[in-house]
């Protein structure tokens, strides 16, 4: 529990620094909150290949959580790098809260994963999620921000009752807490279907599947763009570790029977996602839909009980978490010189910034999954996943649904390098500390699919999960 | 690395070279790309040779073993636990299919040796274009090799959308999206054959051996000869060709007429032909019909052009039908005058287009009413013009002679899993496009180069710069020593494409 413990610390010496920090001084917290997070990756790193459970068998480590965890922290110590010397986001950086409150979604998020009974479970999503819904109204004056947070917090409340009474009704079928007990408690009953189906809206929720994505394009807009940011990366990697507790913790092998759920939603979220994306100005909201319809590929692992299911999902999460970021990064970098968040007026940055604009493109054209990319390997194993599964037609509404987001991630694409600069526009200055978080975020757009270490290492780790799991 | 594998990085290390020069230094990156491509042809004679001697020598007519012919062959395990490696390596027709690339490509740098506008990035682009080009033609696998298709079709987008001209943006854009959906097909066709087989690998070779099963075949041909058929101007899908190309800058056209439109072709021979035969013959007729449609209509379409690249790239889209028609034929004849048909046309549209864009930049314009007479003003560039149009409608003695009448053989000869007397009669219709063919070719190059000259308009045009006559020559030469010892190069084909012969006329069927 190594990990959990350094973040929940870092959370509260940050906290207490703030306190009796000098103003000036405040600067010191977000490598502080760095600090911690990277503390806490390296000890992740050193348990990764062990398994083991602790708390009375209600916390469990094992690889697949390991990684999870790693993409939680990965995805928080960008939102922190991103936040760092960012200008508008002056009060955010001097105020020790923000960094606390990110750092206990982050404990939040680390527990999720690793719950072994319902109670922990539920408990650890509301930690993952309820401090989320302050970050996105962190802008007080902003009207929008404020909009992004109640809007976030009453279909958060609502999703939230929703899985309660789900896992209550599991609960009720099968008399048990733990999900390995519960597994072996269940049988094929209206009731479960019943539970199932109340849980699934809960996750969608989280993962932003259709038809429960509805607050987050409001809120992905309002949020301070950082929030953003982490609400797109972490908080769906949260909502991806969810699904996997409910649906291989529970379900295990007999997760076949849902394969026609998952391809439908998936199929749904895409295709909503990319085509809402399309009529998109405000490049912000265009992300928000860009992310809900990259969750309906991120689900695509779960069509089948395969091992490699599960290691081309964490694959592609792991490479969502760098692409987005690097998308992300540029939003922020560019909102903040120039004040501009329309996708028209990113015209001519190739002119006046030309790495920015090529970072940007590398991160774009991974997220539609153009070779050789990061983003078009971890896509072909997902959609290998469901070919594996003989679900062609799905595999081929995949694919469509990608041509579908080049031709919007294209518009970028076009504003920056085909369309004139504006005659008083001038080269941008970058903060170093963007220039490395854009740098770190690019090597992993490109090297990760490269070379197959990364994905050898994750499919090695999790290659006996379903043993892990009492699969048969 | 090996000989085939710096055939793909020797365009990509010289785009990468290239875009480290400062731009101010606009001669510097022009010959980095030109010594790259030089070396790159270079290199190709090199491997050509080495194919030749290793393989030409041990051919068996008897053969069934489907690569027999793979030489030079490079595996390196990648995603080793999905059964994905990056596996390269050449038979007869990889190398004919690099050497048209290769050839093309340094005739296209020399063509756009003149690129004012962002010149740095222009070459850039272009040498990774043709870097996944290459990678297309010499990779066994079949991720890479998907991998490298869609790495050949992207950067289109900015070569277009940013060096074109007129509605550059809206071609940009159809091409991309329709190029993009058509790899679609192509994906879920190489996932299914991935998932079909018991070998769990993407390694073509292998995947060769897997005797799908027949309603297997039977859906997946038709979604991957389609796939790749997009790219190869398949009719009624063709129509990103005419607008990409004319609105394409002129090394960019000559790359993507010459060049990309041949990955169809290739890839429908390589992954249908050769992994669903039985698919294949039961799908042929439908195709060549289909494909003869595609010859008419592209020629008669070209009739009506004004505009000298949308003459062009009409007259395309009926030449690439012939490619597709001689592969549907499934004999040898046939698929052996469509790989022959692939490199003549390549060369012959990037001579063409390479000579429009010269003419354009000299005059202006595009419109043929417009022009007149301008043979007395350039006459080496109307010389090479000629030759072209008159390799394109099959005059003996140039490359298209060649190609052309082994696929009406193929055609006319027909398939013993089809109709004989349908495929007769389609190849008669085919033929009588070579009639068009002259119509439209003599009388475009008659209205542009012959007759009164307009003096007022054109009274200072000049004759081909240096760059122009290297680029507009070695492609003639090309054409002309095709045409006359294309023994060589048939041989060079067939040495591959004898076990596939074999082994479809083995799979059922007499022939």
């Amino acid at each position: 529990m190594s990990p959990e413990i350094i973040v929940a610390v870092t959370g509260f010496i940050l906290l207490l620094a703030d306190l009796f920090l000098a103003e000036k001084n405040k600067r010191v917290l977000a490598p502080l909150a760095l600090v911690g997070i990277f503390a806490a990756l390296v000890s992740l790193a050193l348990i990764l290949p062990n398994a083991g459970e602790t708390l009375g068998g209600r916390f469990a480590v094992n690889p697949v959580t390991s990684w999870f965890k790693i993409f939680f922290l990965l995805g928080g110590a960008f939102t922190v790098a991103l936040v760092w010397n960012s200008k508008s986001h002056e009060r955010i950086s001097s105020g020790g809260e923000f960094f606390t409150i990110l750092l206990f979604t982050q404990v939040g998020m680390m527990f999720l994963i690793s719950a072994r009974e319902l109670i922990t479970l539920y408990i650890s999503l509301e930690l993952s999620t309820i401090p989320l819904f302050a970050l996105a109204a962190w802008k007080r004056g902003d009207i929008q921000s404020g909009e992004a947070g109640l809007k976030y917090v009453v279909y958060g409340a609502l999703a939230s009752a929703l899985l309660l009474y789900g896992l209550g009704v599991l609960y009720g079928v099968s008399g048990h807490f733990e999900l390995a007990t519960i597994r072996d408690n269940i049988s094929s009953t209206p009731a479960l279907w019943l539970a199932a189906a109340l849980i699934i809206a809960g996750i969608g929720f989280k993962l932003t599947l259709t038809p429960f994505h509805m607050w987050a394009a409001d809120v992905y807009q309002g949020a301070p763009t950082a929030v953003t940011a982490y609400l797109s990366v972490a908080s769906k990697a949260a909502g991806l570790a969810f699904m996997f507790q409910l649906l291989f913790g529970v379900f295990g092998e007999q997760i076949s029977d849902w394969k026609w759920l998952i391809a439908l939603l998936a199929t749904a979220t895409m295709t909503l996602g990319n085509l809402v994306a399309i009529v998109q100005h405000n490049i912000k909201r265009f992300m928000a839909f860009s992310s809900i319809s990259q969750a309906g590929n991120l689900i695509l692992g779960f069509i089948g009980p395969y091992p490699e299911g599960v290691a081309a999902m964490l694959f592609y999460m792991l490479v969502f978490v760098f692409t987005n970021i690097a998308v992300f990064g540029v939003i922020i970098f560019y909102s903040d010189a120039t004040g501009q968040t329309q996708i028209d007026e990113y015209r001519g940055l190739s002119r006046t910034n030309p790495l920015i604009a090529l970072t940007m493109t590398l991160a774009l054209f991974g997220l539609a999954g153009i070779p050789p990319l990061a983003g078009f390997v971890g896509k072909f194993f997902l959609f290998s996943i469901a070919a594996k599964a003989g679900m062609h037609w799905l595999v081929a509404v995949a694919a469509i649904n990608s041509t579908i987001s080049l031709y919007y991630y294209l518009r970028i694409v076009r504003a920056m390098y085909i369309e004139p600069p504006d005659e008083k526009s001038c080269r941008l200055v970058v903060s170093p500390v963007m220039q490395v978080t854009l740098l770190m975020a690019s090597f992993g757009v490109v090297f990760l699919g490269i070379f197959p270490f990364f994905y050898d290492v994750i499919q090695e780790s999790t290659a006996g999960w379903i043993a892990m799991f009492g699969g048969r | 690395m090996g000989l085939v594998s710096w055939l793909i990085f020797i365009p990509f290390i010289t785009a990468l070279a290239v875009m480290m020069t400062p731009s101010r230094k606009t001669m510097l990156f022009r010959w980095i790309a030109l010594a790259g491509t030089s070396l790159h042809l270079l290199l190709t004679a090199v491997v050509t040779y080495q194919y030749w001697s290793q393989a030409i020598a041990n051919v068996n007519a008897d053969s069934k073993a489907l690569f027999s012919t793979l030489y030079l062959v490079e595996k390196i395990p990648w995603f080793e636990s999905l059964g994905i490696q990056y596996m390269v390596g050449v038979d007869g027709i990889s190398v004919s299919m690099v050497m048209l690339t290769s050839i093309v490509i340094f005739a296209g740098v020399l063509a756009s040796w003149s690129v004012a506008e962002r010149g740095k990035e222009f070459f850039a682009m272009l040498l990774i274009l043709v870097t996944g080009v290459f990678g297309v033609f010499v990779s066994f696998d079949l991720f890479l090799f998907f991998i490298f298709y869609e790495l050949a079709v992207l950067p289109m987008y900015l070569l277009i959308g940013i060096w074109g001209t007129g509605p550059k943006e809206y071609a940009a854009m159809k091409l991309t999206l329709m190029l993009m959906l058509s790899s679609a097909l192509i994906l879920v066709g190489i996932l299914a054959l991935h998932h079909g087989s018991e070998f769990h690998t993407f390694d073509l070779t292998k995947l060769a051996e897997t005797n799908y099963p027949l309603d297997f075949q039977n859906w997946v041909f038709p979604l991957v000869f389609v796939g790749f058929g997009v790219i190869g101007a398949l009719y009624p899908l063709h129509t990103w060709s005419p607008d990409g190309h004319s609105s394409a800058p002129t090394a960019v056209s000559m790359l993507h007429a010459g060049v990309l439109m041949k990955l169809g072709g290739y890839g429908a021979l390589r992954v249908g032909i050769y992994l669903l035969p039985e698919g294949a013959k039961n799908w042929a007729m439908f195709f060549m019909v289909v494909t003869t449609i595609n010859i008419i209509y592209g020629a008669f379409a070209a009739i009506k052009q004004k505009d000298l690249k949308y003459f062009t790239a009409y007259s395309s889209v009926s030449h690439c039908g012939f490619v597709l028609f001689g592969v549907a034929a499934l004999n040898l004849i046939g698929i052996r005058g469509a790989v022959i048909q692939m490199f003549s046309h390549g060369i012959m549209t990037a001579l063409f287009f390479g000579l429009i864009g010269m003419v354009y930049s000299r005059t202006h314009t595009r419109m043929i009413p417009e022009m007149g007479g301008l043979g007395q003003r350039m006459p080496w560039l109307s010389t090479c013009f000629y030759i072209a149009g008159l390799a394109s409608l099959g005059l003996p003695g140039l490359f298209g002679f060649v190609a052309e009448s082994n696929v009406f053989f193929g055609g006319f000869f027909g398939n013993p899993w089809g109709d004989m007397t349908l495929a007769k009669i389609l190849t008669v219709i085919a033929t009588l496009s070579i009639v068009v063919t002259a119509v439209y070719v003599l009388r475009g190059l008659a209205q542009v180069f012959q007759g009164p000259l307009d003096e007022t308009k054109f009274g200072n045009v000049t004759d081909a710069a240096l760059p122009d006559k290297i680029s507009a020559g070695i492609l003639v030469a090309t054409l002309a020593i095709g045409g006359l010892l294309p023994w060589y190069f048939v041989r060079l084909i067939e040495s591959s494409l004898m076990p596939l012969v074999n082994r479809l006329a083995s799979n059922g069927g007499g022939w």
